[in-house]
């Protein structure tokens, strides 16, 4: 064909125009089918999820950033992935429901007189300064949308512990003798470390100066104490992906573990004697949200916007409320929950009806409570959030290596 | 090798070539009045230029040479008046001794190995602690167990390696405290040294670093680092100041090394206050460039705590040396 009647072809007549596409990349707890649905069904394009283990899909965010456009994790794992360069500020201005979106996230408590808690609080972790570092003095300029979030603790079989009582558990049953050689914890580093961290001050064992930014002797003692445990035949083993830790119930293999919603409706008929537990010294939080790949620009980066807004119009919301998961602006939530729903999941009240996670699938029972009670009651506890601390490097290495040498908890 | 080299290979090169411009002044080789630079003296003895300014130093002391209004020095003792010859050092045989030359050989390779070995141990030490084996270290290295020796005991001195207990040499582990504390030895030492070498440092050098910084030719903030050592810090007349500042400063080069390796991108902002800091040096403000410095440590160190994190997504090289092993 001639030069002049192909560049003429071209133009008389484009290339099938492709649905545009969005990549996401992100983990189990936001990216779940019933959400890209709605998402695609909403917005005038494809979206694609990627969905990595914890570990994995840090690790891919940071030294991948090429390849995806959205990125959904959480606030601690801004650590690494913003200063690894991979992903560009969010213009507030540009997200219609940012005023909506609670306090929780934007100023570090629920109310001022709420403790912080210690680590890295989402708010730590926010406001994209003018040096480019992440810090809570309020800028127009986030590193993360704050999305969904929840307040964690550990599951326990009551059948060992009995029932909690009026003052709560303690974390210290995580590491507790009796549930020797019955107890699992969570592989990744900047949760599990905290949930056995939690455990050996509970019980007298260690104490931390600052809990969320351990010393590196602290770090040492924590680990010999693990490797001490370890000896004595403590831990069935670790688990990387929640699925896991539900089969670890089933089985019967735990009487206590690492442990976070939605899998307390995923235990079948243990589902009334392993516990999600309120523990007196308070919960350890975690903070989720959607950033912007580094290399997003014009159109693409408008997509990307388009839908980090929509996770603020309310369906997204209401799927992760579902699965136990709190979102920053709730008003528009509760437009999509049931009263029933709303009162269960949001204000701690007793379950009207029997409610359905996000497949349809019964996980509440007609006259059950939330434990913790409501949303403001809860996230008024935390003791500490998940965090990557000065030493991370450090104490992920050492974790790892124990890790390691306790092996995955095989059901 | 035997006994005697290495004991030259030792000796600091700066007496080494101090005794080879003693020796051609003293025959003649080099007359007086005859203009002495750095430069070409360094590149004739195939070492830096900063034992040879230090030798030049030690000889003016002796009163062996003499400053004058000019870049460098004059052969001739300090009261005497001399005209100026500039012409290259090659148009005069300048005779170096047997002994000598061997020491400038010995030190060369000494060196060449032990630049190797400080980058090796200084990297490894993110990754934890790590047992440094000096019989595995001479085989690598191909040299003989009394060099790897002085090597180490190099490594000892600059504060790279120590003894443990059973009497081994250790390294690292590299931790956020070790950091901070290294920045906050660079916030205490680098402020007074930048005072103190305040006078001595040259103008025509800083302009040219400033263009050199709005030509991107110096774009990362480690070359802008090292450049405001060697033209500024090191120019404070307080030789074990600036000894310990080197020092102090070489496991956080090596860090930024091996991250920059990994393809953390360039840190802009660092750039930035480079070209302030050489503007207020330039502009003689001394008072607040010293400041100035506090400030953009105290920045760098809270970015260098971020970024030791990132190590921990690094698995442990496969290429680390075999004299390495882990703890």
């Amino acid at each position: 064909m001639p030069t002049d009647l192909h560049v003429a072809h071209k133009i008389a007549s484009p290339p099938r125009v492709k649905r545009r596409k969005l990549m996401v990349r992100g983990t189990n707890v936001t990216l779940l089918e019933e959400v890209r649905k709605l998402a695609v069904a909403d917005l005038q394009f494809d979206i694609e999820f990627e969905v990595l283990d914890f570990l994995t899909c840090q690790h891919r965010a940071a030294l991948d950033p090429l390849n995806y456009d959205i990125y959904e994790q959480c606030f601690h794992n801004l650590d690494i992935v913003w200063y690894w360069g991979a992903l560009q500020p969010i213009a507030t201005e540009r997200i219609a429901e940012w005023d909506n979106i609670g306090n929780l996230a934007k100023a570090g408590g629920i109310s001022k007189y709420t403790w912080q808690g210690h680590g890295d609080a989402p708010v730590r972790k926010l406001y994209v300064q003018p040096d480019g570092m992440l810090d809570q003095q309020p800028m127009p300029q986030i590193s993360m949308l704050p999305t969904a979030h929840n307040v964690d603790s550990f599951g326990f079989d009551r059948r060992l512990f009995g029932d909690e009582g009026p003052e709560g558990s303690s974390w210290a049953w995580l590491l507790d003798r009796r549930a020797r050689g019955r107890i699992a914890l969570v592989d990744e580093p900047a949760i599990g470390i905290f949930d056995v961290a939690l455990a050996a001050e509970a019980n007298g064992d260690l104490t931390f100066q600052d809990i969320g930014n351990m010393t590196v002797d602290e770090i040492d003692s924590l680990m010999a104490l693990l490797e001490t445990l370890r000896q004595q035949g403590f831990f069935v083993g670790s688990w990387i992906s929640p699925d896991q830790a539900e089969e670890l119930v089933r089985t019967d293999r735990v009487s206590v573990q690492s442990m976070w919603a939605p899998s307390y409706g995923n235990l079948g008929i243990m589902a009334g004697d392993f516990c999600e537990s309120v523990p007196r010294e308070g919960y350890r939080a975690w903070h989720g949200g959607a950033s912007l790949a580094r290399h997003l620009s014009g159109a693409k980066l408008d997509m990307a916007y388009e839908y980090l807004n929509w996770w603020l119009t309310g369906p997204a919301g209401a799927i992760m409320a579902r699965q136990g998961h709190y979102m920053t602006n709730q008003e528009r939530v509760r437009d999509y929950l049931s009263p029933e729903e709303w009162g269960y999941w949001y204000d701690g009240d007793l379950a009207r009806c029997d409610l359905k996670d996000p497949n349809g699938k019964v996980v509440v029972r007609t006259g059950q409570r939330r434990p913790g009670g409501a949303y403001r009651e809860r996230v008024s506890r935390i003791a500490l959030w998940n965090t990557v601390m000065d030493e991370y490097n450090y104490a992920a290495r050492a974790w790892n290596s124990f890790i390691a040498t306790l092996g995955p908890a095989r059901p | 090798m035997n006994q005697k080299n290495t004991k030259s290979g030792q000796e600091p090169l700066y007496e080494t070539i101090s005794q080879i411009l003693r020796h051609n002044i003293a025959s003649g080789h080099l007359p007086e009045g005859l203009v002495l630079i750095e430069g070409p003296i360094a590149k004739l003895m195939q070492t830096s230029r900063a034992p040879v300014q230090a030798s030049l130093r030690m000889l003016h002391a002796e009163g062996l040479v003499q400053r004058f209004r000019g870049r460098g020095y004059l052969v001739g003792p300090p009261n005497k008046a001399c005209v100026p010859i500039r012409r290259s050092l090659d148009e005069f045989d300048v005779e170096i001794p047997e002994a000598s030359r061997s020491a400038l050989v010995v030190r060369g390779t000494w060196l060449r190995v032990y630049d190797q070995v400080e980058a090796e141990i200084a990297a490894c030490q993110i990754f934890g602690e790590f047992r440094v084996i000096e019989t595995e270290m001479a085989d690598y290295l191909g040299v003989s167990r009394t060099v790897a020796r002085d090597v180490l005991s190099r490594l000892n001195e600059r504060g790279l390696i120590r003894k443990g207990a059973s009497s081994h040499w250790l390294a690292g582990p590299l931790t956020a405290k070790t950091l901070s504390e290294k920045y906050e030895l660079r916030g205490i030492m680098e402020p007074a040294a930048l005072r103190l070498a305040a006078d001595h440092i040259d103008p025509i050098q800083i302009t040219t670093l400033r263009a050199q910084i709005d030509q991107d030719k110096l774009k990362s903030a480690a070359a802008l680092d090292d450049a405001f050592m060697r033209h500024c810090l090191s120019r404070a007349p307080n030789s074990a100041l600036v000894e310990l500042i080197g020092n102090n400063r070489l496991l956080l080069s090596a860090v930024d090394k091996a991250l920059n390796g990994l393809g953390l991108p360039a840190d802009t902002v660092a750039i930035e206050q480079y070209r302030t800091l050489f503007d207020l040096i330039g502009a003689r403000q001394i008072e607040a460039a010293t400041e100035f410095l506090r400030e953009h440590l105290r920045e760098m160190s809270h970015k260098s705590l971020v970024r030791l994190k990132i190590v921990a997504l690094v698995p442990e090289s496969e290429s680390l040396p075999r004299y390495l092993s882990s703890v």
